[in-house]
Parts: structure tokens; sequence; C-alpha cells
């Protein structure tokens, strides 16, 4: 391989993985916008979405799905596309739901108490992940342990799009994770700037005691953000499944960190920062992998992240906060 | 204010409760004639699936000496050294757990660790104790063995200058020996040598990397990856960049060993994958898929296919087959074959008419010698280790472990 | 209100010191439990949650990555015990330094970084925390990686070995001959109990004798208590408060915030330092850098939370309440159901085992639920 090619492959992966990380940061930080709860639970939410997927994956019978005489070619985009709302929709609900039962009712305690009742969730959710993986199904190969990681079958078809020889390896799965998050990321952008909800959200994020006056539903408007947080995280964890091949009941950990980070990276609230500041990170990695080594990825992304904050202290895109007087 | 001191004496009463109840339940333990064998394994966790089928081993050889050794019932309890919190081994756990099994005058034996690093916080409490320590699946050379580890070790795990600590899996310079040995031999020249940057993985790598260059294999590159990471396909790119045939993998299923298989499958990297016992199990090939292990990676494992075993072995395998209708894994007969061993020692004290005591299984347990048990015929050597220096290496054919080769 | 004298502790806090003192009789009654071992856990998480209350809870600053800085002081404390390294300096000096180095380490993260704001600081530690955690586990050269610093000196009392000479020389005991600590290993109490008999060291402090270790660590914690508590109510602390309240306001009564947050942020990593090295002296072994991972920042917070934040008794009482729950009252319950012949390991749901997170995770909603101010809430900490 040559230098130019490693790169390029670099930054194939950098932007595939990162793409998948904006999708659980938007959730994030959207919820973070509205309620300013950093919500803990978000990437376990991501995780029972994946296990959503295998499930349906494996109730439908993966096997008849990946032949192509039985459903024809466009039917592993339709599958896919199926996988993506179903997951998001349950998601979305959860996320609903865990606001209604955990945080409604904490809303006006301090602010701290709302993100321990966040972990609280967290590690609920995580018992759920890892009772889900021990049910003895056949889509889990037939294996019942539940904390093993399970392989989840590949949907697009696995060879590289630039012939067999080529060095760069560029498969369908990073084209399919364009061709899902570009448009959702599009679409959300579009939903929160142009339609009456959307509105109410920025102007909920904004002040909502101001909003409500206005005549806002400040509580509709929460749940809706819970709702499309949610539905992206579940969105985020089939892209997931279907780049890594792999779901285990504590991908959400790893996952909801580094969303986190990129959501603070790109401006804690801003919807085209958790974007970028998710694709940034990707690359970091990637570029951390190659040139440095990957036992100092790690090192190297959040001592990146403070240093930009130290020179930009709301992040990428954040607004300058003035001091609250 | 004399409300808020009543609401706060009544959160901390009801906080107590499960408090007092658990320690109510705790001091029933005492049976008449009957002592204890404990286990700590991680329970809690990703470690999870690899435990229970230890502890399913441990039970099923207790099981099957009617949980007697004469009048003496043999009682089991199985601890978690993990906590939710921490969601992996925690020391603190591990500490007091030593501490419980020292306290419990009915405890006589101690299954444990699974990570070697829990190993070095119970391994001098439990010397100074005098209380046999019978590992399932740490293998850190320096546990036992002079030179390997640090220049106080093994030493400083054995305050009493006794040994009381054994083991029934080979240490890891045996094993990343034999891997290097066979990655020779097929003719694979140029090799990546990776860890997960735990204990258990980068001793055996690093055990690895030392006999591949005593052998003229080439080290184009090593590095220690993230477990949590969600996936390998940069570091596979590098991979292939610096043209290894080979990738060795200090590390197990619980560290991401079947996402980096796969990985290299779908980052085109033409390069076999050797990986050690800790990837000797189904979950590996559950977590990694069939498809990505075929024929291309192999596995090292100090014994052989349960399948293939003769004897003992294969009782052994019907019996496990029958009890949980799941084919035994490696990890399940090396927590059989602790729990054999110590069960075995028992019986000899009983037929000398002794007591089965502490000090009379430590000093027995020590004594095991040619022993027939699932792994096939082994002693314990001066260290306290297993002679059995039987390796299988093998890879993965239709969704299944196949043996490729037999190391004695 | 008016600046306060000195003075030891509020009735709540001999409450809760009190309550602690009292747990090793609880392992006279049932041995089996060796309370002891645990509560010293739990005396080290209260340190750690103390260390973060500083921060947190006196501040505002949310800290994510105390962890880091309990990492710190466990390793700096390995390498200044430990015999496989030139130094060697005993248990004081170590513990002492690896305050001092806890200090410096929150002062070099906070100095550039300590104008941020809420949750952008948050992540900064939480960066730190990781950064510190895979730096420990990379330069192995000088941390042993992940095989651990070991063995590490258990606690020793100053002048223990004189006092016990002299106590022989005078008759009450004879602390060269008889080593009674190795024969009454299981008795917690040993100590008092063998006041009859020929007394051997009263002053040893081993893995035999855990009561006396554990009482070691209570007065150290009782120390550390009084400091906060000497401290909440001095000039700086007032600062604190000032600046946690209102940024602004507090610059118009001439207070640096900066110099005021960055001494909060040394402060709570001194102590996260200390409690580290108790940490590290009570399990003799650093342990792996993964045992200082974000869980235990998380937990530590938790710990601050459910206490009650900015409360010391409160944070105390967190401490036993969590490490208690996950340490003690959890195993002690997957044991007595196993001994009652519940559950077993054929399937995931069957486990005793695997509920954990479940339950663990149901307490902390509850609670937060039930009681969002913390077991002890103060009036101080008006919310934000």
């Amino acid at each position: 391989m040559t230098e130019t090619e490693v790169f390029l492959q670099q930054v194939i992966y950098g932007l595939s993985n990162g793409m998948i990380i904006a999708l659980v940061a938007l959730g994030y930080t959207m919820v973070y916008g509205i309620v300013e709860l950093i919500n803990f639970a978000h990437g376990d939410v991501f995780t029972l979405g994946g296990f959503l997927a295998l499930t349906l994956v494996g109730a439908l019978g993966a096997a008849a799905i990946l032949d192509p005489n039985t459903l024809g070619d466009s039917s592993h985009w339709l599958l896919l596309v199926g996988l993506v709302v179903t997951a998001g929709i349950f998601c979305g609900f959860l996320n609903v739901a865990i606001d209604k039962v955990v945080y409604k009712p904490l809303r006006r305690a301090p602010k701290l108490t709302q993100l321990v009742a966040a972990i609280g969730v967290s590690f609920i959710l995580v018992n759920i992940a890892l009772f889900w993986g021990g049910a003895p199904m056949e889509v889990f190969g037939g294996g019942n342990a539940a904390a093993a990681s399970k392989d989840f079958p590949e949907i697009l078809e696995g060879s590289n799009l630039l012939g067999e020889d080529s060095n760069v390896v560029l498969r369908l799965e990073d084209l399919a994770i364009f061709a899902i998050t570009i448009p959702l990321m599009i679409g959300l952008t579009l939903f929160v700037n142009r339609t009456r909800l959307g509105r109410g959200m920025r102007a909920t994020a904004q002040n909502p005691v101001a909003a409500r006056l206005m005549g806002i539903n400040t509580d509709r408007v929460i749940s809706a953000t819970f709702l499309i947080g949610g539905f992206l995280g579940g969105a985020a964890s089939v892209m997931w499944a279907i780049y890594n091949n792999t779901i285990s009941f504590q991908m959400g950990f790893r996952a909801g960190m580094d969303a986190f980070t990129a959501a603070v990276l790109g401006g804690i609230g801003s919807l085209p920062g958790a974007m970028i500041g998710g694709v940034l990170i990707g690359l970091i990695r990637a570029m951390s992998d190659q040139y440095i080594e990957t036992r100092w990825t790690n090192v190297v992304v959040f001592a990146v992240l403070i240093l930009i904050l130290v020179f930009r202290p709301s992040g990428l895109l954040g607004l300058k906060q003035r001091e609250k007087v | 204010m004399k409300q808020r001191i009543a609401r706060t004496v009544a959160t901390l009463l009801a906080l107590a409760a499960p408090a007092v109840l658990g320690t109510a339940a705790l001091a029933a333990d005492a049976f008449a004639n009957s002592v204890k064998i404990v286990s700590s394994l991680p329970r809690t966790g990703s470690a999870n699936a690899q435990t229970t089928s230890m502890v399913n081993g441990i039970k099923m050889a207790i099981a099957e000496v009617g949980g007697k050794i004469g009048d003496m019932t043999i009682l089991y309890e199985d601890w978690d050294d993990a906590s939710p919190q921490r969601g992996n081994w925690d020391p603190a756990v591990e500490a007091q757990n030593a501490d419980k099994a020292i306290a419990d005058t009915s405890v006589v034996a101690y299954i444990g660790t699974y990570n070697s690093g829990a190993a070095k916080i119970s391994m001098p409490k439990l010397n100074t104790a005098g209380i046999v320590m019978v590992s399932p699946a740490n293998t850190a050379s320096g546990l036992t063995k002079a030179g390997l580890g640090e220049a106080n070790e093994p030493a400083v795990y054995r305050p009493s200058g006794k040994i009381n600590y054994f083991r029934v899996v080979p240490t890891d310079d045996v094993q990343g020996a034999v891997a290097a040995d066979y990655a020779k031999e097929i003719g694979l020249k140029k090799v990546f040598v990776l860890n997960d940057r735990e204990v258990y993985g980068k001793g055996v790598a690093g055990a690895f990397e030392a006999r591949a260059k005593e052998i003229g294999l080439e080290i184009v590159g090593t590095d220690g990856l993230d477990a949590k990471a969600s996936n390998y396909k940069s570091l596979v790119t590098k991979i292939k960049q610096a043209g290894a045939d080979l990738v060795y993998f200090g590390g197990t299923t619980q560290t991401n060993a079947g996402q980096l298989a796969k990985d290299i499958v779908s980052g085109g990297l033409k390069a076999k994958l050797i990986v050690p016992d800790g990837c000797y199990e189904n979950a590996f090939i559950e977590a990694a898929g069939a498809k990505a292990l075929q024929d291309r990676c192999f596995i090292t494992f100090g014994g052989v296919d349960p399948k293939l075993l003769k004897g003992k072995g294969a009782e052994f395998y019907e019996n496990y087959k029958k009890t949980y209708k799941a084919e035994p894994e490696g990890y399940a007969v090396y927590g059989y074959e602790c729990a054999k061993a110590i069960l075995a020692a028992m019986e000899r004290i009983h037929k000398a008419g002794g007591t089965i005591d502490r000090a009379a299984v430590l000093a027995e347990v020590g004594r095991t010698k040619d022993f027939q048990g699932a792994l096939g015929t082994w002693s314990f050597d001066e260290n306290g280790d297993t002679t059995n220096r039987t390796f299988s290496v093998n890879t993965v054919k239709n969704g299944d472990f196949a043996t490729v080769k037999v190391v004695q | 209100m008016a600046e306060r004298r000195f003075s030891f502790f509020t009735p709540g806090q001999y409450a809760v010191l009190a309550l602690l003192a009292a747990t090793p009789f609880i392992d006279l009654a049932f041995p089996s439990i060796q309370l002891s071992g645990p509560m010293r856990t739990v005396v080290v998480y209260a340190i750690l949650a103390l260390g973060l209350n500083v921060v947190v809870g006196w501040t505002g600053l949310l800290n994510l990555g105390i962890a880091a800085f309990m990492a710190i002081g466990a390793y700096a404390f390995g390498i200044l015990t430990a015999e496989i390294y030139p130094f060697q300096v005993g248990f004081w000096w170590a513990l002492l330094l690896s305050g001092a180095i806890g200090a410096f380490a929150g002062w070099l993260l906070g100095a550039p970084t300590l104008r941020l704001r809420g949750d952008y600081l948050a992540i900064v530690t939480l960066g730190f925390g990781e950064i510190v955690q895979d730096g420990l586990k990379n330069l192995q050269t000088i941390t042993k990686g992940t095989e651990g610093i070991n063995p590490l000196p258990k606690p020793t009392i100053p002048f223990g070995a004189h006092i016990d000479a002299a106590l022989s020389k005078v008759g009450v005991g004879s602390a060269a001959t008889t080593d009674s600590a190795g024969t009454t290993a299981t008795t917690a109490l040993s100590a008092t109990e063998s006041v009859a008999g020929a007394l051997p060291r009263w002053f040893d402090i081993s893995s035999e004798t855990p009561a006396r270790w554990f009482y070691l660590y209570l007065i150290l914690l009782a120390v550390v208590i009084c400091l906060c508590r000497n401290l909440e109510f001095s000039r700086l602390g007032r600062q604190w408060f000032a600046v946690r309240e209102d940024e602004l306001a507090a610059r118009c009564m001439a207070i640096e915030p900066d110099k005021a947050k960055l001494k909060a942020f040394a402060a709570g990593a001194a102590l996260a330092a200390v409690a580290g090295a108790l940490f590290a002296s009570h399990l003799a072994s650093t342990g792996e850098p993964a045992n200082y991972d974000f869980q235990v920042s998380i937990l530590a917070l938790c710990i601050v939370i459910v206490g009650g934040i900015g409360s010391i008794t409160g944070v105390v009482l967190g401490a036993i309440v969590m490490v208690g729950l996950s340490n003690v009252v959890l195993p002690a319950l997957t044991q007595a159901m196993q001994r009652a012949g519940i559950g077993s390991t054929e399937n995931v749901l069957s486990s005793p085992d695997n509920y954990k997170y479940l339950i663990f995770g149901l307490a902390l909603v509850l609670m937060m639920r039930f009681r969002p101010d913390g077991i002890v809430h103060t009036r101080k900490a008006v919310k934000k």
C-alpha cells in the first residue's frame, strides 16, 4: 500500500465511524439543549436498539433475507431502511418513556440529581440488554451466553466496490452510512429550522419560561426532543451493527462516551456542532491508529479535545454564553 | 428541623433493612460436619459468559462425588469478585472475598481467580492463612515462576514461604512458544503482534514475541489495542501496510478478539490470525462469526478438544453435555479440573483416615501426582504449576472448533 | 455568618463516625462477614467523595474525572514505597507526598481549563481521567503497565514499635516474644481481647488485625472530616460558595474566582490522591490502571449526590450506603440466595448475580426520586 492509499483508507474509516458517532451525539446534544441534562442513559438506549434489530433479523430469518433469489437485490436496502425505522421508533419511544417516568418528576430538582438518575437508568438498561442477550434465540446462533458479543449478520454484500485487487477498501456499508446518516441530518436540520415544533424547540432551549409564556407547550416539546433524540440513537445502533457486525450489551458505553465528547467538542446544544464533532473524533481516531499507535489513540483524542476547549471554551460551534447574573 | 431529622433517620433505616437481612442470612451458615469450597470469579459484567461455564464445571465435579466425601458434606459457594459499578473484577471485592474465606473456618479450598491481577491481591492473604488456592484461568508466568515477572516475584505472593497456589492451566510462556512454533511450521514469516493491554494478553503476547524472534520470524510491528473500541479497521489498515502475513493477538473474547477477526476480513487483510486459549470458547465463534474464522484463525489451548478426550475426559464430555445440554468449553474443563483435583485430595485424606481441614487439604493438593483428569494425566510441579504440556492448535471449521495439531 | 473558630465535628459528623466505629463489633457477632475489609473500602471512597465534594458541592464545578487523581495517588504511593523502586519512603511520607502530587496534578489540569463553564469542564475532567488511565497503562517502564505495583506496605503507627517496647519494659506486655496476633487471627478485636493475657504489639497493624487497620483508616477519615469542616467555614470555603452561587457577584466582592476554583481543584485532587494511596495500601497493590476508570468517578459522584451534595455528613453516609450496597449487601444477598438454593447458572434470568446492575441502578433512580436532595439535605447547597 502506498502512503496515499493508506491515507485515503483512513479517511474512509474515519468518516464512517465519525458519522455513527455524530448520529448518537445528536441525541445527546438535543436533549441537553432543551433540558440541560447529560443523558447518561442515551448510550444504553442505543444498545437496546441494536438488540431489537438483531432480534428482528433473526425473526425474519437472516438466511432468507440474504438470499438474492428470494427477495431480489433491492431487498437488502429495504430491510436496512426497515430496521433503521423500527429500531429508531423503538428507541424514540423508550427514550420518551424514560423521560416520563424518571426525569420528568425531577425536572425541578438540582441538575446533578437528574444526572445521577440518568446514571441509574443506564445501569438498568445495561442489565436489560444482558437479559436480552441471554435469550436463547436462534438469532444468537443458538448460544445463550448472555454477556458474550453477538454476531450481526451482513445485511449488505461485503465485497470491495473498488475491485478485489484494490488496496483501498470501500464497501457498501460505508456508503450506506452516508446514504442514511446524511439525509437524517438534513431532515433534522430542516425540522428544527422550518417547522412549528422545531421553532418551539429552539424557543424552549433558549428560555423555557418565556417559551411557555408565548404559548408553547414545553412538555410536548420536551417529549418530541426525547423522541427524536432516541430515534437518531436507534438509527445509529443499526448503522453501528451493520458496520461492525457485532453488538454487545456494553457497547453503549464507548459509543456514549465518544458521542458525548463529540457533542461537547462541537459546542453542546449545537446540531451542526455535534455532527462536526463526531466526524472529527472519527478522523482523529483513524489517524492516530495509523500514524501514532492504537494504544495512544484515546489519549490523543482527549488531548486534542482539551486543547480545542482551552482555545475555544464553548466548543467549535457553541455560542459564547454570557455568565448568568 | 425535627421533621428533617426524622426523615433522614427513616431513609437510613429503609436503606439499612436489606443490609441487616443479608447479614442475618449470612450468619446462618454453619452446617455440622461439612467443609466448604468457594470460588471467586467475576460473575457480573463481561466475563460472565466464561465464568458461568467454569462454575458449571465445578458444580458438576462436586455432583459427581455426590456432594460428599465419606460422611463429610462438601458445600460449594460461587462468589463474585466483580461489582456492578465496576462491571469487571474489583480489587476491593477480591480482597474482601479472600478475607471472608479466611474468616469462615469451614472454607478449605479457594478456586480462583479469573484475572491474574486479582490473584496478586488474594494470593498473599490466602498464603498467610494457609488455604489452598487453585486457579482455573490465571496464566501470568510471574505468579509461580521466578525470573519471568518482576524480580521479587513469586516470593511476594508467598509470605509464609510455603506454596499454596496451584493452577491447572499452562502458563503464558509455554503457550506463547507453542503458537510461535506453529506459525513457523505453517510457513508464516512476518508477524504483527497485538495485545489487549491486560495482564493475560500482554503476558502471552510477550512470550509469543520472544519465541518468534528466537526462531527467526520477523516482527513487523507491535501495538496494544483498546478492548472497548467499536472496531479495528484503522489498525488493520496499518497492519496491511506493514505487510504482515500473520497477526498474533494476545487477548480474549471478552477483550474483543471477535471484532478484530472480523475487521481483518472486512479490511481485506489476507493474513492468518493466532489467538490464545482465552478465545477457545463458543462465544468467540459466536462473536466473530464462523465465516471470519474458517481456516484462517488458529486458537491454541492447553489441553485437547474435550470431544477427543479418552477415559476420564470422555466421561466428562458426555456428562457435561447431558447436564447442561451444551458442548463443554475450554473454560468448563478448567473449572471442572480444579474442583476434581481438590476433591481427589480430600478423598485421599479420607481414605488415609485423616480429617479434612485446611492444612490437610493444602498439603494433599500439593501432592497431586499423575492425576487422571479431563485434561489428561498431570501433576503439580514444585512451583504449583501443572505439568501438563499438552497443547492443541485448533481452527474453526463449519462453525465448530477443529483440532489441527496436538503438541505434547 | 461570622467566621468560626476551630472546632472538631458537628453532632451529625460525630454520629456518622460513631456509626462507622461500631462496625467491627458486627464482626464479633458474625465472624463470617468480615466487615473490617469492606469498611476500609468505604473509608477510602468516603475520602474520595469528600474530595469530589469540595469541587462539585462547594465550588459548583462538575468533575467527572476524580478517579484520575485517585490513580495518581495510588501509583505515586506505589512508586514511593514498593521495594522494586529506589525510594521506599514508608507509609506516612508516601501518603503525604501522594497528596502533594495529587494537588499538583489538580493544579496542572485546572490552570488552563478552569475558565471553561459547567459541562465543558466536565468533559475535560472526563478526558483527563481517560488520559491518566491510558498513560499509566502505556508507560510501562515507570508504572509496570497492567501488572500493578506490589507488594505495598501496610500502615504503621508512628512510634508504635517504640511504645510497645517501652510498655513491655515496664512489664505491661512483651513485644518481642509473643505473637498472639497470628493465633487470634479471626478475632477482629484481638487487641482489646487479649489485654488480660501477655500483651503483644498493641501498635502493630497487619491483615491479621483488620479492626486496628480499619480504626487507623477511620482516624484518618476523621482528620479529613475535621479538615473539611474547618475549610468549609474558612475564608476560602466562603469564597468557594460565593463562586458557586454567582461568579460575577463574587468578583464584585473582590474574590478572584479563578484562584478560588484552582484551590478547590487542588484540594479535591489532593484528597482523592490520599484516598488512592490508602486504597493501594489497603490492597497491598495498586491493582491495574483500569481499576481507576470512569466508573469509579461515576461512583464517587453518585456517593456525593446520594449522600447530599455539600454536606460532609451526607457524603460519608453516601459512601456507606453506596459502597455498602455494592460490596456488602449485594454479595451477601446473592450468597444467601445460593444457600437457600434459589437460582442456578442455567440461564441468564435464573442467576442472582445477573440482577446486580438492575438493583444498583434501581436503587439510584429510587433514591433520586424520593430524596432528590440526598440523604442529608443542606440548605446551603442552593440548587442550580
